[in-house]
C-alpha cells in the first residue's frame, strides 16, 4: 500500500545550515505517528519543510506517491496545526472553519453547513457565529482542528498543538483529538517533546534519532 | 484598589493632581480663545446670515474640492510607494536595515518648504509647477508616516497565520488578501487619514510647487488675509477646513481602534531567500535613493552658480542684499529662527511635561490624550489667523512683541512633547515609588526618585523635537512673523517668489542650513533616547 506521506532522505535547516539530516519517514493512511524529541532537535523545522514553508536542503517529500517537494504550500494537501490556534481574527468562528472549503470553491451555504457540523463534532455546537476572541485557549485549538480537517488534507501535521495549554486541559484535549483523528481516519504526524502525550495520541511513537539514517 | 479610588494614587504627591491646570490654561488662552475669535469674526460680518453668505461662495467649495482631490492622489501615492518599504523594513533582516529605517524618517522631519525646494531643484526643469510636483512632494514627506505606522502593525503580525491559510488551500496572493490585508487595514486607514489631512492642509509645498489648480483652503486663507484683506471670508474658509480636518481625523481614529491587539512576544525578523532576497534588497536600495536624491539635488542647487559651481551664495549669507529681498541678511533670519526655536523648546517642554505627568493620576489619562490631540486638529493657518485676530489688536496687542511666533509654535509642539513623555512615564516601573516611600521618602521626594531620571531625559529629548518643529514651521509663522524679521522658512518662500538666479541660490543655502540644523537636532534626540534605553532606570 502506498503510504499517505513519505519522506526520503530529507535534510532540513535554515539559511543553508542543517538542523536534522537524512530523515526517512512513512505515515500510512489513517495512521497517527508521533515524533518525540527535545526542543531544538529540528522537529518543527521538519514539519515546516513537509508543509512547504521552509525549503528542504536535500531529499524528497511524497504525498500518496506523488512528489510534492517543489509544489507550493496550498497545492500539497497537507494541513497544519501550530502551538497557537492562529485563527483569523477578522472572521467568525464558522468562517474560519469554512475557509479551506471556500478555497476549493465549495459554495458559501454548503461551507457554512459543513462548518457547523464540524464544530458540533469537536464539541462546540452553535459556535459558528461567535467571534474568535470569545474563545478560551482550548476552544480555539478545537476550532483550529475543525478548520484543518474541513479542508480535507491528505495528511495533518501537528506541531506541539497543546503546549500552550495548562497541564490538565492538555491531557484531556490530547485524548479527545486522538479520538477525533481516528474517527476522521486522517493520517497525521504529531511532533511533541512530551512522551505521555505522544503515547496518548499516536499509533506509533518514534524519536528524532530513529528517523535519521 | 478600593471602589472609591479617585484622586492621586497612594504614594504620589498631591500636587500631581493639579499640574494639568497649566496646560489647560495655556490651551484655553492660546488655542480656544483664538478659535472663538475666529468664529465670532465670521459671524460678526452679519451674524448667521453672514456666515451662510460666506459659505455660499463658489470659489470656497471649488478650492475645497481641488484640495480634496489633490490630497487623495497624494495619499494614494504615499501608500503605493510606502507599503512595500514598510513590508521590507518591518519584517526582514538584512544588512543596512537600520540605516534604511532611519533614512525613510528624514523627509518627515525636514521642513516642508525645504522639501518643496529640494523637489524643485531636482525636477524643476522636467516637470512644470502644478499638481504632479505637489503630489510627489506630499508623497515624499509622508513616506515616513506610512512606513512607521503601518510598519509597526506589520512587524507585529505573525506570518504563521498566512501559512495556515496556505495549508488550507490559499495561494500566496489569496493569503495576502484574506489574512494580511485585513490585519493591516485598520492601521492603513488611520495612516491614510493622517496623510490626507497633511496634504489637504498643506501650505509651504503648495506655495512653492503649485499652480492655481493646487490651491488648498490653507493657502486660500493666507491669500484672503494678506492679499484680499477679506477677514470674514478667510475665517469662513478656515472654519470649513477645521470641520473637514476634524471629521477625517475622527474617522481615522475610529478605524485605527479596530487594530488587532498588540502581541506580547515580538515576531522575529526573517531572512529572505532566493527571489525574495533580491526583491527585499532592491526595495531597500530604492527607498534610500528616493530619500537621498532630492536632498543631494538641494545641496547641488546651493553650489550652482551660472553654468558652473561655486560658493558665491554661501559667501553672501551675511549680506543684507543677498537674495534681493533687502529685508535683512539670510544670517539674521537663521539667528532669529534659532532663538524662536529655543523659546518654543522651553515653553512646549514645560507645558507638555506638565500635561504628561497627569497620566500617572488615575482618571486623568483620557484628559491627557485629549490635550495631546486637540492642537493637531487645528491647522497652522487657523492657528495663525486666530492668533492674529485674538492678540493682534487691543485689548491684548502682542504684535509688536516677538512672542506670537514661539507661542504658536509651542502649541504645534505640545502634542509631540506629550506623545514622547507620557508613554515613558507610564512604562516606568511604579514599584520604585513604593521602594522610595518605604525607605522614608516623602511623596514629592519619592516621585523624583522614581520618575526624575526618566523625566529629565524625555523632557530634554522632546524639547529638541519641539525646537526642530519650530525651525521648520512655515504656516503659522507666515501669518505671525513681522515683515522685517522673517523666520528661515518664511524667508525661503519670499526668496522663491522673486525672479533671479541669486534668489533661488540663496534660498537653497538657507534650506541646506535648515536641513543641517534639523538633522543635528533629531540625531541628538535619537542618541539621547538610545542612551536612556540603555541605562537601567529608563528601561
Amino acid at each position: 500500500m502506498t503510504p499517505r506521506l513519505e519522506v526520503r532522505g530529507l535534510t532540513v535547516g535554515h539559511d543553508g545550515v542543517a538542523v536534522a539530516r537524512e530523515i526517512d519517514l512513512q505515515v500510512a493512511p489513517g495512521e497517527i505517528v508521533a515524533v518525540l524529541g527535545p526542543s531544538g532537535c529540528g522537529k518543527s523545522t521538519l514539519l515546516a519543510s513537509i508543509a512547504g514553508v521552509v525549503p528542504p536542503l536535500e531529499g524528497r517529500i511524497l504525498v500518496d506517491g506523488r512528489d510534492v517537494t517543489g509544489t507550493p504550500i496550498h497545492r500539497r494537501r497537507i494541513g497544519m496545526i501550530f502551538q497557537e490556534p492562529l485563527l483569523f481574527a477578522h472572521l467568525s468562528v464558522g468562517d474560519n472553519v469554512g475557509y479551506g472549503m471556500r478555497r476549493k470553491k465549495v459554495d458559501r451555504r454548503q461551507a457554512r453547513e459543513r462548518a457547523a457540523e464540524l464544530l458540533a463534532w469537536v464539541g462546540l455546537p452553535d459556535f459558528e457565529h461567535r467571534h474568535t476572541d470569545q474563545l478560551s485557549g482550548g476552544q480555539a485549538q478545537r476550532v483550529a482542528l475543525a478548520r484543518a480537517l474541513a479542508a480535507e488534507p491528505a495528511v495533518l501535521l501537528l506541531d506541539e498543538p497543546f503546549s500552550a495549554l495548562d497541564a490538565e486541559l492538555r491531557s484531556r484535549l490530547a485524548a479527545e483529538v486522538a479520538a477525533r483523528l481516528h474517527d476522521a481516519g486522517v493520517a497525521a504526524l504529531h511532533v511533541t517533546h512530551d512522551a505521555a502525550e505522544a503515547r496518548t495520541v499516536a499509533d506509533r511513537v518514534v524519536t528524532m534519532d530513529d528517523l535519521t539514517r | 484598589m478600593s471602589a472609591v479610588d479617585h484622586g492621586v494614587r497612594p504614594g504620589l504627591p498631591r500636587w500631581l493632581g493639579w499640574t494639568a491646570v497649566v496646560p489647560i490654561a495655556f490651551l484655553l488662552l492660546f488655542l480656544a480663545y483664538p478659535v472663538v475669535r475666529l468664529v465670532s469674526t465670521v459671524l460678526g460680518g452679519g451674524g448667521a446670515a453672514g456666515l451662510v453668505r460666506q459659505l455660499q461662495s463658489a470659489s470656497l467649495w471649488q478650492v475645497a474640492g481641488l484640495a480634496a482631490g489633490q490630497a487623495l492622489l497624494s495619499t494614494a501615492l504615499a501608500l503605493v510607494v510606502g507599503l512595500p518599504i514598510a513590508n521590507v523594513v518591518s519584517r526582514y533582516r538584512f544588512r543596512g536595515r537600520a540605516v534604511v529605517q532611519a533614512l525613510v524618517t528624514v523627509p518627515f522631519v525636514l521642513p516642508t518648504v525645504v522639501v518643496a525646494l529640494a523637489l524643485r531643484s531636482l525636477l524643476g526643469g522636467a516637470v512644470p509647477q502644478g499638481l504632479l510636483l505637489v503630489v510627489l512632494a506630499h508623497a515624499y514627506v509622508n513616506l515616513a508616516v506610512v512606513v512607521r505606522i503601518v510598519g509597526a502593525q506589520w512587524s507585529q503580525h505573525d506570518g504563521s497565520v498566512e501559512v495556515v491559510a496556505r495549508t488550507l488551500g490559499a495561494s500566496r496572493t489569496r493569503a495576502f488578501v484574506d489574512v494580511t490585508w485585513p490585519a493591516l487595514r485598520p492601521s492603513i486607514a488611520s495612516t491614510a487619514a493622517v496623510v490626507f489631512v497633511f496634504c489637504f492642509t498643506s501650505l509651504g509645498i503648495v506655495l512653492v510647487l503649485g499652480d492655481p489648480s493646487t490651491r488648498t483652503l490653507e493657502s486660500q486663507v493666507l491669500r484672503q488675509t494678506s492679499v484680499l484683506l477679506d477677514f470674514p471670508g478667510a475665517a469662513a474658509t478656515a472654519l470649513v477646513q477645521l470641520v473637514v480636518v476634524s471629521t477625517v481625523l475622527l474617522l481615522g481614529l475610529r478605524a485605527g481602534r479596530r487594530s488587532p491587539a498588540r502581541r506580547v512576544r515580538p515576531v522575529p525578523l526573517r531572512r529572505a531567500t532566493g527571489y525574495a532576497r533580491v526583491a527585499v534588497l532592491g526595495t531597500a536600495i530604492m527607498a534610500a535613493l528616493i530619500v537621498l536624491i532630492p536632498v543631494l539635488a538641494l545641496v547641488a542647487r546651493s553650489l550652482r552658480v551660472g553654468d558652473g559651481w561655486g560658493l558665491d551664495w554661501w559667501r553672501s549669507v551675511a549680506s543684507v542684499d543677498a537674495g534681493t529681498t533687502r529685508i535683512g541678511s539670510p544670517l539674521s533670519a537663521v539667528s532669529l529662527s534659532i532663538s524662536y526655536a529655543a523659546v518654543t523648546a522651553v515653553v512646549a517642554a514645560l507645558v507638555g511635561a506638565l500635561a504628561a505627568v497627569a497620566v500617572l493620576v488615575p482618571g486623568r489619562t483620557r484628559v491627557v490624550a485629549l490635550l495631546a490631540m486637540v492642537p493637531l486638529g487645528v491647522s497652522s493657518a487657523t492657528l495663525g489667523l486666530g492668533t492674529l485676530l485674538a492678540f493682534g489688536r487691543p485689548p491684548l496687542d502682542l504684535r509688536g512683541t516677538w512672542l506670537l511666533v514661539p507661542i504658536a509654535h509651542a502649541l504645534v509642539a505640545v502634542p509631540i512633547v506629550v506623545a514622547v513623555v507620557a508613554p515613558a512615564l507610564r512604562t516606568t516601573d511604579r514599584r520604585t515609588l513604593a521602594v522610595a516611600a518605604t525607605l522614608g521618602a516623602a511623596p514629592t521626594r519619592a516621585f523624583w526618585t522614581a520618575y526624575g531620571p526618566v523625566l529629565r531625559v524625555v523632557v530634554v529629548a522632546s524639547a529638541g523635537l519641539a525646537a526642530a518643529v519650530s525651525l521648520g514651521e512655515f504656516g503659522a509663522a507666515s501669518f505671525l512673523a513681522r515683515a522685517g524679521s522673517p523666520t528661515v522658512p518664511v524667508q525661503i518662500v519670499r526668496l522663491l517668489g522673486r525672479p533671479g538666479e541669486q534668489s533661488v541660490g540663496v534660498a537653497a543655502v538657507l534650506a541646506v542650513v535648515l536641513v543641517a540644523l534639523t538633522l543635528a537636532l533629531v540625531l541628538a534626540v535619537d542618541r539621547l533616547g538610545r542612551s536612556a534605553r540603555r541605562s537601567p532606570v529608563g528601561a
